[in-house]
Parts: C-alpha cells; sequence; structure tokens
C-alpha cells in the first residue's frame, strides 16, 4: 500500500503494554500489505492475478476481501470494481478493511480508545486523550493546510476519496477514463473498508453520486463538488 | 468461549477505570511531566511507507491537527459505562530528573514526500515546546505556496504546535503530503526530546 499509516492510543496502559500494541499493529499493517501489494511480484495478490495461485489454495483473508470486492462491485452499480485497471488491485478495499481488522483487534485487546489513520483513512473508537470525543478533520480539496469540516465522534470509520492535488485520479471504471464532477467524497460509517469503497464509488459516479450517497441509509457523507461546493447530509456527525 | 468474553470483557473494565483515573488532576500532571512514557515505532527499513507513533501520554491540552478547528467545547461523551471499580491509581512515577528549565533543541528525522525531503526542529524548555521550525520546505512555485501555509500554521514561537504543545491530537482524512510530513518529523522530534 506504501501508505503512511499513524496509531493514536488513548488507553493509559502501560508503556511495554502499548509498545506491544502498536507492534501488533503495525505487524499485521506490514503483513497486509506483503500479501496484498499490487507492486510486490510475489504477494498473493500478484500470484493469483497471473494465475500461480488457485482460488481455492488463497489465504482465507484473500478469499474474504475478494468476496467483499464482489459484494461492493454489486453494491455500487458497478462503480468500485477491484479490476477496474484492467489487473487484480482490491488496494482500494485492503487498506480501509486492513485497518478496521486492525482496530477491531486493538478494541479486543483492551485499548477501547484509539485512533488509526491510514494514508488519510481514518477509524476512531471511544474517547481521545482529553476524554472527549475524537475530532477529525475532512482535509479541504485545494488547501492542503485547510479543512473544510470537522467531524466529531467516538466508534466512526471516515474515508476520503478523490482528487488529490497531486493530480491522480480515480477512474470511472464505465468509461475507463478519469472521474469527473466530484473533487473530493467523504464517507461516514462504521467500517472503513466499506466507507472507502463507498467513497472511491461515489468520486466513479461524478455528479450522480450524491444522489447515490443520499440513498444509503447507513452512511453519511460530505461532497465538495469540482465547482467547489460543498454538500453533506443532514446528520453528518460535525463537530460543535 | 466464554471465557474468553470474560478475559476481553475484563480487560475492558480495567481500561475504563483507568481512563477515569487518567482525568484526575495529579496523575494528568505526572504523566505529563513524564515524557518517558512515550513510545515511537519507528519506520522498519526496507518499508519507508510504513511509519507510526505512538503517544500514550495523556495531553491535557486541547489540540487539533485541524489548522481550522479550534475545540472550545466539549464535544459529546460516549454513552458507553465506565466503571470506576477497584483500581487504584498507578503509583506517581515521576520522583527522578525532574524537566531541567534550559533551553535545548531537538532535530526530528528527515522525512521524504512527494515535493523533497524535510525535517523539523523542535526547541524545549524544560518540557514546554517554546519553538518549531519545519527546515527543507520547498520555497518556490506552487509548493513554495504550499510551505509557506504549513510553516505559518505550525511553527514559530505563537505558532499552533507552540500553543497546542502537541503534534496533533485530531486527524485529518485526506491529509496532503507537506503537513503529513511535517507532523512525521514532529512527532519523532517531540519523541526524541522525550
Amino acid at each position: 500500500m506504501g501508505t503512511a499509516i499513524s496509531l493514536d492510543l488513548a488507553d493509559d496502559l502501560p508503556a511495554a503494554a502499548l509498545r506491544d500494541l502498536a507492534e501488533e499493529t503495525f505487524g499485521w499493517l506490514r503483513e497486509v500489505d506483503a500479501r496484498f501489494s499490487t507492486y510486490s511480484d510475489d504477494s498473493e495478490v500478484c500470484r493469483l492475478d497471473r494465475g500461480e495461485l488457485r482460488l481455492a489454495d488463497a489465504s482465507a483473508d484473500l478469499r474474504a476481501v475478494l468476496e467483499r470486492c464482489a459484494d461492493l462491485w454489486a453494491a455500487t452499480d458497478g462503480y468500485f470494481d477491484a479490476y477496474a485497471t484492467g489487473r487484480l488491485d482490491p488496494s482500494g478495499y485492503v487498506k480501509g478493511w486492513s485497518a478496521q481488522v486492525a482496530s477491531d483487534r486493538l478494541v479486543a485487546a483492551g485499548a477501547a480508545n484509539h485512533c488509526l489513520n491510514a494514508g488519510g483513512d481514518v477509524v476512531v473508537r471511544g474517547l481521545s486523550p482529553t476524554r472527549e470525543a475524537w475530532r477529525i478533520g475532512v482535509a479541504h480539496p485545494w488547501n492542503p493546510m485547510a479543512t473544510c469540516l470537522v467531524l466529531a465522534g467516538s466508534d466512526l470509520a471516515i474515508a476520503t476519496s478523490g482528487v488529490q492535488h497531486r493530480g491522480q485520479h480515480v477512474r470511472d471504471p464505465r468509461r475507463g477514463e478519469p472521474a469527473r464532477g466530484l473533487r473530493s467524497v467523504t464517507v461516514v460509517g462504521a467500517d472503513l473498508g466499506v466507507a472507502d469503497a463507498y467513497a472511491t464509488a461515489a468520486v466513479a459516479m461524478g455528479e450522480a453520486g450524491i444522489g447515490w450517497l443520499d440513498r444509503l441509509t447507513d452512511h453519511r457523507h460530505a461532497v465538495v463538488t469540482d465547482d467547489a461546493r460543498l454538500l453533506h447530509s443532514t446528520d453528518l456527525p460535525l463537530s460543535d | 468461549m466464554r471465557r474468553a468474553i470474560l478475559a476481553i470483557t475484563g480487560l475492558a473494565a480495567s481500561t475504563s477505570a483507568l481512563v477515569v483515573l487518567k482525568g484526575s488532576p495529579g496523575v494528568g500532571q505526572v504523566a505529563q511531566d513524564l515524557p518517558a512514557g512515550q513510545a515511537s515505532v519507528a519506520p522498519a527499513a526496507g518499508e519507508p511507507g510504513t511509519a507510526g507513533t505512538v503517544r500514550p501520554a495523556p495531553r491535557p491540552t486541547a489540540s487539533g491537527r485541524a489548522p481550522a478547528a479550534r475545540p472550545t467545547t466539549a464535544a459529546p461523551r460516549t454513552p458507553g459505562a465506565r466503571s470506576t471499580t477497584g483500581k487504584s491509581p498507578a503509583a506517581p512515577r515521576a520522583t527522578t530528573s525532574a524537566p531541567k528549565p534550559a533551553l535545548r533543541t531537538v532535530r526530528g528525522p528527515d522525512v521524504k514526500y512527494e515535493f523533497g525531503t524535510l525535517h523539523v526542529q523542535i526547541t524545549l524548555s524544560g518540557s514546554q515546546i517554546v519553538n518549531v521550525t519545519g527546515i527543507g520546505l520547498p520555497q518556490s512555485g506552487q509548493s513554495g505556496q504550499r510551505s509557506d501555509d504549513v510553516q505559518r500554521t505550525y511553527s514559530g514561537t505563537s505558532g499552533e504546535v507552540v500553543q497546542k504543545q502537541s503534534a496533533d491530537l485530531n486527524t485529518v482524512t485526506d491529509a496532503t503530503a507537506t503537513s503529513n510530513a511535517y507532523q512525521q518529523s514532529l512527532q519523532a522530534a517531540i519523541d526524541r526530546a522525550g
């Protein structure tokens, strides 16, 4: 995935315990990177894509991920597509999924209050170190040092997809060209893998994505359009 | 299976107790003066993309990574039960090495990002951060403008870092390269200072 991941553990556990939890978390994320990376030729994903590995012999994690990608493809009318690049690339789901798994494991291990930010996709659990709700800024799409919204909450998965200032585009898998219309889509839900996939799908849909997001009953959203309008769910958990 | 659930419940209960205790003034102060409680996970060699930090020491000042966001009022708490059973506060660990008031400078590591390489330098008086500056940020063109934005927001004796005594608390979704790199170097500098 090659992404910066930061972890904030807010539980007042002994330093050694916190270090162990952090090491387990990053160990898991590195393992996922090695197994699911599309950049390293010997990853499980690449071997499956080349036909060297049969699906039946793939790990339970990989089979579960592919199953979820198929579900998400159906749920997004094909706009979330692990084959959008012409080859198997489930990274759009794997990043959020692996962070969500890491967060769930931390909760199970007794670190009920933490914040995990995987390259701009965020899971917050419990309370922040000041014993308040976590506050999450949504980056301004044109000004890297500003935020356009601040969310607050205790158990949220928040994913943002869009056109970065470095010009990376989400592809519209139906037309096979860069998506237009939505500059930035933030989806708030309970599972980071799903939120991330939905955000990516909405960007791929373009303006029509706003209506699609509106019809999701279990997710909230904030959208910045190419012409700089900001639209969001009326019940988005805004701070203050 | 039932035993496993009990074990997890036990952990969760004791965690909640500690969270409550963390809020009591004495404990909070001790922890603040004890940056030794901070641990950092350095990026493993060969995996430049993966890095992380852990800051177990509670930071009593409200802070926000988001420049536009200034926490003013208490945000809603989760309704989850926080029991105050049985646990006594951890014994104070702060009897050794009181912070010295002399000024010292700690340099954060170089962090490579898409516009180049930067590092952050912090100046501390005791355990207080009194000045911060980012070094190596690009100075020209559009990315130069970005660097100025970062510097204006975070650096200097009255910038956000000095005000908040912390690299971040909130997090930013879709944060972009320069601020990520700055925060990464800054956090490592704070960890080193501890």
